[in-house]
């Protein structure tokens, strides 16, 4: 039984389709990667299975009950927490602040809230910022704390937009260190990536959209043969870099 | 982390809440009964600004509408004890969950459906609405409001006619009592809500919190806090009339002594009232013969200067003065969490 599973879902914006009829399934305790060009709809696939917008069309089913329709904090409430590709740090509040507020979901005492917050922080690398503005932090920072603050919530699924667009490959390392830590303790995760050495090493699935459409799904390592993905988005050059480390990988 | 911080302040409060209460054991100026009235405004004032606080500060929805539950709460005592001859007490809890059920009904469309400015002009529209309708209804005394009698002085009655002492005790224990709950919800979950969706209530609710609910339980605390002012107001006037309390003077005091205070801080709005409330009882006094509204010109002048100075109000003030005059490293941090927690 798939934790998410994503049916014929549409999405149109007057007479722009966003998403057209894309069906996918995320299984509980895996990563599955959401890849493709700008514009493919990845955002907007998420902001509709967050509940952020209403489909169009489709069905989205999560732990077993539909969530289609619901409103976002029903959703979040549920176990399906997201983070935002354009940073949203709650600015006046501190960082310790901002996960707390996170940690609340599932500690309405104080203490076991203050806790989970703490950890959460430490976790993410943000404990030298606990105390600062949350606007105050570097982009890298904001990153962290998009993720710090929805770890907070203890979530089943947790999603994750465009994490490490823009960091340095240093901070890459630690992000994908970060995630597989993550999976380790048993959350399932959902991620929107364009740092595709980033995601093919850690994605159990791999699913492509173009032009909202979904054009492939599959392993990683099957992902990079497929020729309408090369096409669409990775590109003949770039795909054999990556076909090229599957072999290294193998062989070793 | 920040338990030692928060202790330390909280102290501060107690203390001054002991000071306050030793006021009137200073015969010279228990003995002076304009330095009195003063200072029960302030309080009055400040608890006002406080509750409006919760959900125009914490909660980043400027009401203009307060002055309608301020109101309402001076009607709900005021006809307890003019129109059926009883004490005030039963008409502070019927005003208060009035104040509370009308804030909703005014609310829950805006905060539903629309967004952004819709709730400050909706609030702005209900001040001219009461005041009307209050003005015409017979039974809550129309225009000519409604006159106290002479009834038993005391803590039954809320009342008291030689010294202020009753009423500035009164007005401290309301003031308590609101800076209290505000403390409260500072530290708790519902705070954070609060603050979260001001900051962001896309974010909020990602993070499973319903903003709807927050705001709106925040909006029905806030109204109803204002209402028990207003029961107080009417008690210490011993009268009532529309245009003294369902008015847009009424509603931007409320807004006012918060933001030159500093809005959303919990200090802010004793800081608002102690600079504002004197400077308008003295320029009254001075210069009442000039005509009404001497004391809005002055605030006007001084939020200009506030807003153009440091626009996070005296607290902002107060936090900056400290940061230079903190010696020690760790000092700047506390005097920071002063305007944020």
């Amino acid at each position: 039984m798939a934790l998410l599973e994503v049916r014929d879902v549409t999405k149109k914006f007057g007479e722009l389709v966003a998403n057209d009829r894309v069906s996918f399934t995320v299984d509980a305790g895996t990563i599955v990667g959401l890849i493709g060009p700008n514009g493919a709809g990845k955002t907007t696939l998420f902001n509709c299975v967050s509940g952020l917008y209403p489909v169009t069309a489709g069905r989205i089913f999560f732990d077993g009950a539909e969530v289609t329709g619901l409103p976002s904090y029903r959703i979040a409430r549920m176990g399906a927490v997201r983070t935002f590709q354009v940073v949203r740090p709650l600015k006046d509040m501190t960082v310790f602040d901002n996960v707390l507020v996170g940690a609340f979901l599932h500690g309405a005492g104080g203490a076991q809230a203050r806790e989970a917050a703490e950890s959460c922080i430490e976790l993410c690398g943000l404990t030298e910022y606990a105390d600062k503005p949350a606007g105050d932090l570097p982009i890298g920072g904001k990153k962290r704390l998009e993720l710090a603050r929805a770890l907070a919530t203890r979530p089943k699924l947790l999603m994750l937009d465009e994490v490490m667009a823009g960091l340095t490959s240093t901070e890459v390392k630690a992000a994908l260190e970060l995630i597989r830590h993550i999976r380790e303790k048993g959350i399932t995760l959902l991620i929107v990536e364009h740092v595709m050495e980033a995601i093919m090493p850690i994605a159990d699935k791999v699913v492509v959209l173009d032009g909202g459409i979904k054009i492939a799904e599959g392993p990683p390592d099957q992902i990079i043969d497929d020729e309408r993905v090369i096409s669409a988005y990775l590109g003949t050059k770039f795909s054999r870099r990556l076909q090229a480390k599957r072999e290294e990988r193998t062989n070793a | 982390m920040n338990h030692h911080v928060l202790k330390r302040k909280d102290l501060f409060w107690l203390a001054l809440v002991a000071l306050m209460a030793l006021v009137p054991a200073v015969s010279i100026i228990a003995a002076h009964s304009f330095f009195m009235h003063v200072l029960i405004l302030i309080l009055l004032y400040a608890s006002m600004a406080q509750a409006w606080n919760i959900i125009g500060g914490y909660g980043g929805q400027t009401s203009f509408g307060h002055s309608v539950f301020f109101g309402i709460g001076a009607y709900g005592a005021g006809m307890a004890v003019v129109t059926y001859g009883l004490s005030p007490w039963p008409g502070i809890g019927v005003g208060m969950l009035a104040a509370a059920a009308v804030a909703v009904l005014i609310s829950y469309p805006c905060f539903k459906m629309l967004s952004g400015h819709y709730f400050a002009i909706a609030t702005f529209a209900i001040v001219e609405i009461f005041n009307r309708m209050f003005l015409v209804w017979y039974w809550v005394g129309g225009a000519l409001g409604l006159d106290y009698p002479m009834v038993e002085e005391g803590f039954k009655n809320l009342m008291w006619y030689d010294s202020k002492t009753g009423y500035y005790y009164c007005a401290l224990v309301l003031f308590v009592l609101i800076f209290g709950i505000v403390r409260f919800l500072e530290g708790h979950r519902f705070g954070y809500y609060l603050r979260a969706v001001r900051e962001g209530q896309e974010t909020a609710e990602s993070l499973g919190v319903n903003s709807t609910a927050v705001k709106l339980t925040a909006m029905a605390l806030s109204a109803a806090l204002a209402g028990l002012c207003g029961a107080f107001f009417v008690q210490y006037n011993l009268r009532v009339d529309p245009g003294m309390v369902m008015s847009l003077d009424v509603s931007m005091k409320f807004v006012l002594v918060t933001i030159l205070g500093g809005a959303g801080t919990l200090a802010g709005p004793l800081l608002g009232a102690a600079v504002l409330i004197p400077l308008q009882e003295y320029t009254r006094a001075l210069w009442g013969g000039l005509g009404g509204g001497v004391d809005l010109i002055v605030f006007g002048v001084l939020i200009i200067v506030i807003v153009v100075k440091q626009p996070a109000g005296i607290s902002g003030i107060v936090r900056d003065v400290a940061r230079r005059f903190g010696r020690r490293p760790g000092a700047a941090k506390g005097g920071a969490s002063v305007g944020t927690s």
